[in-house]
């Protein structure tokens, strides 16, 4: 690196001659002044701080109070650049590009662990460890996630490296220190900084000597000391293949034989409870699926691949199927392809809903949908190097295929992940390309996406002109709810097509959940949709006692339904209020949303230990009980906060004129519609369709509570909004009941243990989340590790139908529209 | 009636802004007091919401997580560190990050000892999940309150070793009263048991 810091932590000193200088004097401390309480941060948050940075614009923390009220949405605007998340390789050009659009003075906060060296996704493929490798940071604040009165110090520590700085030494007033602009890093086969490129080249030509040399020489006994090191510690044993009984049980024998009568034989052969379908007759099975009048497995609900590393078909493509009219399990279809050129057909004309899945599996897992309508990557870039959830793709920081690793103890000598990589970051580049043409660093042309003007068009009647045009959103626009981004086609303010890009925050949590043992998900998973950690905890922890069949004593069971309806409540409160922010009705609701939060969250913190992150649950039960003060809060905030909240908020909002007229009519999904892509929860639920898992197939208790399903039947956006008020309601009436009926007695059922063995097998478990369903597919090899470690996660899925509800209306309503999903990139991208 | 409905919505926000001053008229003139502020900060507070960080700051609960340190006990005469700390490696193996590195210590003849001799937990990688303090046997690890770290530098800093991890069990007792009474007498318990 040759660019020079431009913000020395030391401050020059001033000359003894100036020091006199009676004009300067004064003038300094004025502009020291100005700068330390005019600190404007850009309105620009990557990951789960970027909720704490937010929380700390409201009431209860009121960051204006230090002269940072103003979050500025363009980086012209601003002089602080706070990075609040994980800062992923997809991303990473965006943010160099917006810190060299910011005027001098220009300061770089890093919020949270992830910012400041990577966090606990360090290891993970798409993640950058550490955003100080490209841009000069002023201010660290640890954490995961930062409190925010920690962002707080954190800012008057910067506001006090400012007053250190004197107009005569700072960079920016001098000619020779000038900062020259960060050049942008490259979407190569893996992230290339500019900077870097001779190294990069360097490098690669070594490990090509090497191997050539090693080629025609067996082995050549690299590094002595390694290998007796080596000794020392327990052998690494690669992951052991999951086997388990495939008896066919005898409904999936049943349906097999029907199928196989109707389609023909062999297209089906059952195995325990799903069935294995011959790829090439998949398209018929699951039109036979869906359209058969008693079967009408209309939904499909999750589609993943698994990569069953040994076995003769190595990749496995696995379809959860649901009927919506019946409610209940699903029907679990399989696909199989080879290992050298795997193709499945694509099942996006039978169930639209496959579209993103496919797209992702193609992505992570390089099996190839035969006739899907647009295959390209979705979470990564086009040109990444190799589909990285294959078992036997490592990325660059790769230590070990499980975890715990030895390097820990007994001799755990401390070395940073980043000083094992010879580019001193978390990134690995291919020598060849895949066809086995040399890739060259200097010479190549990355891989970027031109947008432009698509067509010119008569318009009918007029002999007019007009031009369709393609304008792009994000992936750093503040209304997009964190780092997404749309590609919009228009025709004058008329949205023709729409298209998401997403993976701006794919941090490779399903890479990283396959090395991890059971237990060490849980924290995990708050980091999926990091709005509403205790539900992610509870599809979890449902998915895996199902496969060890544990009991979870009562007690721990209405503690579990207490705190995921609590959840449920803030999240449908504080998506009013992003709803209206979207809609330009600037901040008031928001603000009030998230008081209440900050009241549940304070439950949360008190019982967990932390406000975002709690992982509150474990298999068998819960981490801590909770008092008797905290049972009585919470009663009180049930029957008289909440209720008297939402009342205030249906008076606020229901009957605005602005918000009516803005949003009734608008994007209107048919049930049919909104089956077919897949949508869940409350979105479904406002197009009519009555689908509840908690009601369709109940899990844990909820099946001794008493209450409603809300259902409004406009499927417009002002339906997606006034349910979720009412699904509000419902869940205080679902927390009223359980604080009055929780039990005494224990709050863990069978022992807790620190490292789990589940039984080898396969399941799929799913809740009601407050975003729609939020299902986990676990495969089992019998060991301490999963195989398969997969996230359905809802905004995702509902994000498919994203272009289809756009199409039609203007730019302004895309937002909205957007915002009506309620989507959470941490649980998007993953 | 056009206009009704942002009408109704006003009558919200005016009711807000007047329900600010009718806590403050309450604890008139004492209204930045610490009564005053843990009424506003609880569940029944409807005026004013703001923590005057950093005159005041809002208290943690005694669960609260943040990074680990390690405990050690003094020895009432000598004044000797007797780190708890057994080097058993369990909360390495817990940790889901694994940002926890432990060299165990040896004694002359190069046989492992039950004390750690070297101990570093790197804060940019832990993700405050508590695992290690939760398994750990001993109760040696434990989850700290202070979150005020922001700091200009992190290469070294922020990498945790032996001694910037060690704090005495006094303070722990201080952050953690229930949960180390608690501890405490679990430990009483486990001693008399073995003793009959």
């Amino acid at each position: 690196m040759t660019t020079a810091s431009p913000h020395p932590s030391q401050p020059p000193t001033v000359p003894e001659d100036l020091k006199r200088n009676v004009l300067v004097a004064p003038l300094d401390a004025i502009s020291t002044w100005g700068r330390m309480y005019s600190l404007w941060p850009m309105a620009f948050g990557l990951a789960c701080c970027a909720i704490e940075m937010m929380a700390v614009q409201t009431a209860r923390y009121d960051m204006s109070r230090f002269g940072a009220e103003l979050m500025r949405p363009s980086p012209r605007q601003a002089d602080l650049l706070i990075v609040a998340g994980t800062v992923t390789k997809k991303m990473l050009p965006q943010i160099v590009r917006l810190y060299d659009q910011m005027a001098e003075p220009k300061y770089v906060l890093a919020m949270g662990a992830c910012a400041t060296a990577g966090g606990p996704f360090k290891e993970g493929y798409n993640v950058v460890s550490g955003i100080d490798k490209y841009l000069p940071v002023d201010v660290y604040v640890p954490g995961c996630p930062p409190p925010p009165q920690a962002l707080l110090q954190g800012l008057i520590k910067l506001q006090e490296k400012i007053k250190s700085q004197s107009l005569l030494g700072v960079p920016w007033y001098r000619k020779d220190q000038r900062n020259e602009a960060v050049p942008v890093p490259l979407y190569g086969p893996d992230i290339i900084d500019p900077r870097q490129i001779p190294i990069i080249k360097a490098e690669l030509d070594r490990q090509r000597l090497e191997r050539d040399r090693q080629e025609p020489e067996e082995e050549t006994g690299s590094a002595g000391d390694e290998t007796q090191e080596k000794a020392t510690r327990r052998a690494v044993k690669p992951p052991k293949l999951p086997t388990w009984d495939l008896t066919p049980e005898p409904e999936a024998q049943a349906l097999a034989d029907r199928i196989n009568q109707e389609i023909g034989e062999g297209s089906v052969s059952p195995e325990k409870d799903t069935l294995v379908v011959d790829a090439q007759r998949l398209i018929p099975v699951a039109t036979y699926l869906r359209d058969t009048e008693d079967l009408a497995y209309d939904y499909l609900s999750n589609v993943t691949g698994v990569d069953y590393l040994d076995r003769d078909l190595r990749f496995e493509v696995v379809y959860h199927v649901y009927a919506t009219s019946r409610g209940g399990g699903p029907v679990v279809l399989k696909a199989r392809a080879d290992g050298q050129n795997p193709k499945i057909p694509s099942l996006v004309s039978i169930w639209p809903s496959a579209d993103f899945q496919e797209r992702e599996i193609w992505d992570l897992y390089g099996i190839r949908f035969t006739d899907h309508p647009n295959l390209k990557r979705i979470l990564l870039w086009e040109g990444f190097h190799g589909h990285p959830m294959r078992r036997d793709w490592n990325e660059a920081y790769y230590e070990e295929p499980t975890k715990p690793f030895n390097s820990r103890w007994p001799a755990g000598h401390h070395q940073l992940a980043d000083s094992r990589n010879p580019y001193n970051r978390n990134v690995a580049y291919p020598t060849q390309y895949p066809d086995g043409e040399e890739w060259d660093p200097e010479n190549w042309d990355p891989m970027e996406e031109r947008l432009s003007v698509v067509d010119v068009e008569e318009v009918p009647h007029t002999g007019m002109r007009t031009q369709r045009i393609m304008v792009n959103v994000g992936p750093q626009h503040p209304s997009t709810h964190g780092v997404f981004r749309m590609v919009l086609t228009l025709n004058g303010e008329t949205v023709v097509n729409a298209e998401p890009v997403l993976g701006y925050l794919h941090r490779n949590h399903e890479k990283i959940g396959e090395r991890n043992n059971w237990l060490m998900n849980m924290p995990y998973t708050d980091r999926l949709d990091y709005m509403n950690a205790m539900g992610n905890n509870f599809g979890y922890a449902l998915a895996v006692e199902k496969m060890m069949g544990t009991e979870v004593p009562e007690r721990a069971e209405y503690l579990r339904v207490i705190m995921a309806e609590l959840n449920r409540v803030f999240n449908h409160m504080s998506f009013a209020g992003f709803y209206t922010n979207e809609l330009g009705a600037a901040f008031t609701p928001f603000l009030y949303a998230f008081r209440e939060r900050e009241l549940i969250l304070d439950l949360f913190e008190e019982a967990s230990g932390s406000r975002m992150m709690c992982s509150y649950l474990r298999f068998g039960g819960v981490a801590r009980d909770v008092s008797e003060d905290w049972l009585d809060r919470a009663r009180y905030l049930a029957q008289e906060r909440l209720p008297r909240k939402l009342d205030e908020f249906e008076r606020l909002l229901n009957q605005n004129e602005i918000l009516v007229s803005r949003t009734k009519g608008v994007s209107v999904i048919s049930p049919q519609a909104a089956i077919a892509y897949g949508i869940t929860g409350p979105m479904l639920r406002a197009s009519g369709v009555p689908y509840d898992i908690r009601r369709v197939e109940p899990y844990s208790i909820y099946d001794r509570f008493d209450f409603k399903i809300p259902l409004l039947s406009n499927g417009d956006l002002y339906d997606r909004y006034l349910i979720r008020i009412l699904e509000a309601r419902e869940a205080v009436k679902i927390l009223n009941q359980a604080l009055d009926q929780i039990p005494g007695g224990p709050i863990q059922g069978g022992k807790k243990a620190w490292q789990t063995r589940v039984p080898a097998g396969e399941t799929y478990a799913r809740i009601e989340h407050p975003k729609g369903e939020l299902g986990y597919y676990l495969v089992s090899n019998g060991t301490a590790n999963p195989w398969r470690y997969r996230v359905r996660a809802p905004s995702f899925v509902n994000l498919t139908a994203f272009g289809e509800m756009c199409k039609g209306h203007k730019v302004a309503d895309t937002v909205v529209i957007l915002g009506a999903v309620d989507i959470v990139l941490g649980e998007v991208d993953r | 009636m056009l206009g009704l409905g942002i009408a109704k919505g006003l009558s919200v926000t005016l009711k807000h802004f007047v329900e600010t001053y009718i806590e403050d008229l309450r604890y008139f003139p004492r209204r930045y007091s610490e009564e005053a502020m843990e009424f506003r900060q609880s569940v029944k507070g409807r005026g004013l919401f703001t923590v005057q960080y950093p005159e005041q700051e809002l208290p943690v609960p005694e669960s609260f997580r943040y990074i680990p340190f390690l405990v050690y006990d003094e020895d009432g005469e000598s004044g000797e560190k007797k780190i708890r700390c057994t080097a058993c490696g369990i909360c390495t193996k817990v940790c889901p990050p694994q940002c926890i590195w432990i060299v165990r210590a040896k004694d002359e003849k190069g046989k492992p000892v039950s004390q750690p001799a070297e101990f570093y937990i790197d804060i940019d990688i832990c993700m405050n999940c508590g695992f290690c303090a939760e398994f750990c046997p001993f109760d040696s690890i434990v989850m700290d309150h202070n979150w005020k770290m922001a700091d200009y530098e992190r290469l070294e800093s922020h990498i945790f070793d032996l001694h910037t991890l060690l704090k005495p069990a006094s303070y722990y007792q201080q952050i953690r009263p229930v949960q180390y009474a608690e501890r405490q007498a679990g430990k009483k318990k486990e001693r008399k048991g073995k003793e009959v």
